[in-house]
């Protein structure tokens, strides 16, 4: 045992000086760091303000359109002041936010400020109001907005191209999309049963930006509620009776049966425990695989340069073998633990009010058995297969020639990989209690099932027959690490490996 | 914890050992024994069997018959402690620094991480290692990890120590520095048994010698032994007749080297007493000729000598020299080296 010891320090601690170790250690935490924050970076600052040009030919839409785009900017404005209030309101005071209709019409951020006022903390900042996203710019180029569109879009090319830039509040800026509207706009609507004379070109919407249409789709939709609230009037309706008729429904509820009464309702925290065991196969697959693949490393090196005869003049093949499946799975148990820490703490850190997504995660792991099953099976599931790649390890000589083993067993990993998604939609179907019962996928599919209160038999069952291949893989392991070690020259074949079990 | 060095029993006993692999006969009916505190030299050509046989000594792989006793247990596993072990194909650690792995290998063999450190540094430093001591050994020079890889197999002081090649890959200095090693460890009463494949080194340093071939035993015993296993030869050189000689019961036999001038001389340069004896000079004339006398066991070169100065044999050089090693060697092992399979 003390040997086992001394082994397994030593592959601990020579692995724990590597920089490949600290990398991963730290990247882990940082890359889960960033997807917390880069959405949050991105909508602050991300997004810089696009400016654009509106030429309304026709002079009755530009101010629906401006409307729509204003109505955007002070939700943005009204969110932020929510979060404002929130961390700054002194004591007791709670902020209780308008709807938008009502913000705006009260007089918008200003009077709101002005009302909260005298229950913000003292060392409050000042609110700071975000920025407007979409901005607009007059006709540059001299150009009048009631010029030939061909002329206009003329005018416009290079400006749009980034060729020329537009003077805005003494800040030389380019122009990102350019709107115009024909004169005939209304000769181009598109109605059911009326076959159009010529096919309608519409409104022209310029921009090199495809990728964001954010602004096209504000348009798009402004225009076409104005022109179906126009379509109402024409034809006698009543706009208002309709807008009215549009916002009637009946609410639909997602109820578990499997919650106790009363607290049926389903809301996003379930959805998050429902797919949260996927994450956490992957992790158990990542944190496996990877290090499966330290310890083939470790072993190939160390035959290759025939340290291990040294060693075996020391201790026992037995011993050798137990002390780097325990050295290099601490290593990977560190690095898995510490990921997992980091995680909750980066969550419990990033979380105002439990109603954020990340709260709601961080509830989801604190109140399920997930790391505690995590581990479990990350302890079996890493002995089963360290067991074979210590095997493969010690009959083959180069890293090259057990890659090309490691390739098979690889594929055969990757099964869990496929089915990651499909099990939560039927945890407890065949396909996935077949999978559960075969050792090699155990973990992963278990792991996978384990929010969705598998059959005891399933978890027991399985938990035992994955305790008795991991025992057996160890085993087996052992006999042929024994002979495989000091072998070179070719790999043995798959008999004469079957002929040493029996030794 | 390292038991009394001057034991009666024998530190090794090899005993009727067979190791086949497959249908391969890699070692054959082995048996031998080392006596306590002395240096025996395991000879063989490539593919003899020495490793494989090593290995069973330490019980890395078992022998498929007989039996091994190594420090009056039967198992190397039990005294694994008291036993060091040199590989042939040398390795250590690349990213461990050199003392760290002295200590380690050190550690396993039952020292304490305490004492293991202290050892570790005492001897890079005896060896002129200290400025490399907490370097990566992949910052070493070939030569130098290898001095590195014997204080790791030696730092516990066994008092049974086997090297495997130990002199493969170390230039003059360093191969003296290995010699000195082996000496200073015999003078302290521990047991050593290595393999090589450089005569000179057995010559220089062993009490006795095994010799293997194609996995059997040769040849075990003293050095003289082994040197008596072939004929003394004289050697002279003259121009007179040397029909006196041939008529001596100590002289089996005579060539005339004449014809391989050049194998003579070279034969006569190498380490061994040779007394050079400036003749006559009145040769003019008569061709010189070089003479081998091959002499029965036991026969004193001396007498030939006498013979020549009786009946004027004018000697231009006489050369008495005990055979070497390598002559033992390519005697007894020669055909079988040529044809030896390698695995």
């Amino acid at each position: 045992m003390k040997y086992i010891y001394l082994i397994a320090w030593r592959e601990y601690s020579e692995n724990a000086r590597t920089k490949g170790f600290w990398l991963g250690l730290l990247l882990v935490p940082f890359i889960i760091f960033l997807s917390i924050q880069v959405p949050v970076w991105l909508q602050k600052k991300g997004t810089p303000t696009r400016y654009y040009v509106l030429a309304d030919q026709s002079g009755s839409l530009a101010p629906v359109i401006e409307v729509r785009l204003d109505r955007e900017h002070q939700k943005q404005v009204l969110a932020d002041l929510g979060e404002y209030a929130r961390k700054h309101l002194a004591g007791t005071n709670s902020a209780q936010l308008p709807s938008l209709d009502q913000f705006i019409s009260h007089g918008g951020e200003a009077v709101y400020l002005e009302k909260i006022q005298p229950h913000l903390k003292t060392d409050a900042p000042p609110f700071k109001s975000p920025r407007r996203e979409f901005h607009p710019v007059p006709l540059p180029g001299g150009v009048q907005e009631n010029a030939d569109i061909t002329n206009l879009t003329g005018t416009l090319r290079p400006y749009l191209r980034g060729e020329k830039t537009i003077e805005v509040n003494g800040q030389w800026v380019s122009l990102s999309a350019a709107i115009l509207i024909p004169t005939d706009i209304e000769k181009q609507i598109v109605r059911p049963n009326q076959k159009p004379a010529r096919t309608p070109t519409g409104i022209e919407y310029w921009s090199g930006n495809l990728a964001d249409t954010k602004l096209r789709d504000e348009v798009e939709q402004a225009v076409g509620a104005e022109i179906r609230r126009r379509e109402y009037l024409i034809r006698g309706l009543d706009a208002v009776a309709i807008r009215e008729v549009e916002q009637t429904y009946v609410p639909i509820a997602s109820l578990n049966p499997k919650k106790e009464a009363g607290q049926e309702a389903v809301n996003r925290t379930d959805v998050i425990r429902q797919w949260a065991p996927s994450a956490f196969v992957y992790l158990l697959w990542v944190s496996i695989f990877a290090i499966a693949q330290m310890l083939l490393t470790n072993i190939i090196e160390e035959k290759s340069n025939r340290i291990i005869e040294v060693l075996l003049s020391s201790v026992t093949p037995g011993e050798l073998m137990m002390g780097k499946l325990m050295g290099i799975g601490a290593v990977g148990l560190t690095m898995v633990f510490s990921w997992i820490l980091a995680l909750v703490s980066i969550l419990t850190w990033k979380t105002g009010n439990s109603t954020e997504v990340t709260g709601q995660m961080l509830t989801v792991l604190k109140s399920s058995n997930l790391i505690p099953m995590f581990s479990v099976y990350f302890l079996f599931g890493f002995v089963m297969y360290a067991a074979l790649i210590l095997a493969l390890g010690s009959v083959c000589n180069t890293l090259k020639e057990a890659q090309s083993y490691m390739g098979v067993i690889m594929m055969l990993m990757m099964v869990p990989m496929f089915t990651m998604t499909f099990i939560p939609k039927d945890p407890n179907g065949v396909l996935a209690r077949v999978l559960s019962w075969i050792p090699i996928y155990t973990p992963f599919i278990m792991m996978n099932r384990i929010m969705a209160d598998p059959p005891w038999f399933d978890l027991i069952g399985t938990t035992i027959l994955l305790l008795v291949t991991a025992a057996g893989a160890l085993w087996m392991a052992g006999k042929i690490f024994r002979i495989g070690i000091l072998r070179t020259g070719q790999p043995p074949r798959l008999l004469e490996m079957l002929r040493w079990l029996k030794r | 914890m390292n038991g009394n060095p001057s034991t009666s029993t024998a530190p090794l006993e090899v005993r009727n050992v067979s190791k086949l692999f497959g249908d391969f006969r890699a070692v054959d009916d082995v048996s031998f024994s080392l006596p306590a505190g002395s240096i025996y030299g395991f000879l063989g050509p490539n593919g003899a069997g020495k490793t494989t046989t090593i290995r069973m000594i330490l019980e890395i792989i078992k022998p498929t018959t007989g039996s091994i006793t190594v420090l009056g247990e039967s198992s190397a596993l039990k005294v694994r402690h008291r036993i060091g072990y040199l590989p042939e194909e040398k390795g250590l650690y690349k990213k461990m620094q050199c003392w760290a792995v002295i200590a380690y290998f050190a550690t396993l063999k039952g020292l304490s991480r305490k004492v293991a450190k202290q050892r570790a540094f005492e001897l890079l430093e005896r060896y002129g290692l200290k400025d490399f001591a907490t370097k990566p050994t992949d910052a070493l020079s070939k030569g130098m990890g290898q001095k590195v890889q014997v204080l790791a197999s030696l730092a516990h002081d066994p008092e049974f120590v086997i090297l495997d090649e130990p002199f493969s890959g170390l230039d003059p200095v360093n191969q003296q520095v290995m010699e000195d090693i082996i000496r200073d460890m015999a003078k302290r009463g521990r047991t050593v048994l290595f393999s090589t494949h450089v005569m000179q080194h057995a010559e220089r340093l062993c009490d006795r010698i095994l010799l293997m071939a194609k996995g059997r035993k040769i040849f075990d015993g003293t050095l003289a032994e082994a040197q008596r296993t072939i004929p003394r030869r004289v050697r002279i050189e003259t121009e007179d007749d040397i029909a006196p000689l041939r008529a001596l019961s100590a002289v089996v036999s005579i060539l005339d080297r004449s014809s391989r001038r050049e194998e003579a001389h070279s034969i006569s340069t190498e380490e061994s007493q040779s007394l050079l004896m400036s003749a006559a000079t009145g040769s003019m004339g008569r061709e010189s000729r070089h003479w081998e006398l091959e002499l029965r066991e036991n026969a004193d070169p001396q007498a030939i000598l006498q013979t020549c100065f009786a009946r004027g044999i004018r000697l231009h050089s006489f050369n008495q020299s005990d055979p070497t090693l390598h002559e033992v060697f390519m005697r007894l092992v020669g055909p079988d080296a040529k044809e030896a399979t390698f695995r």
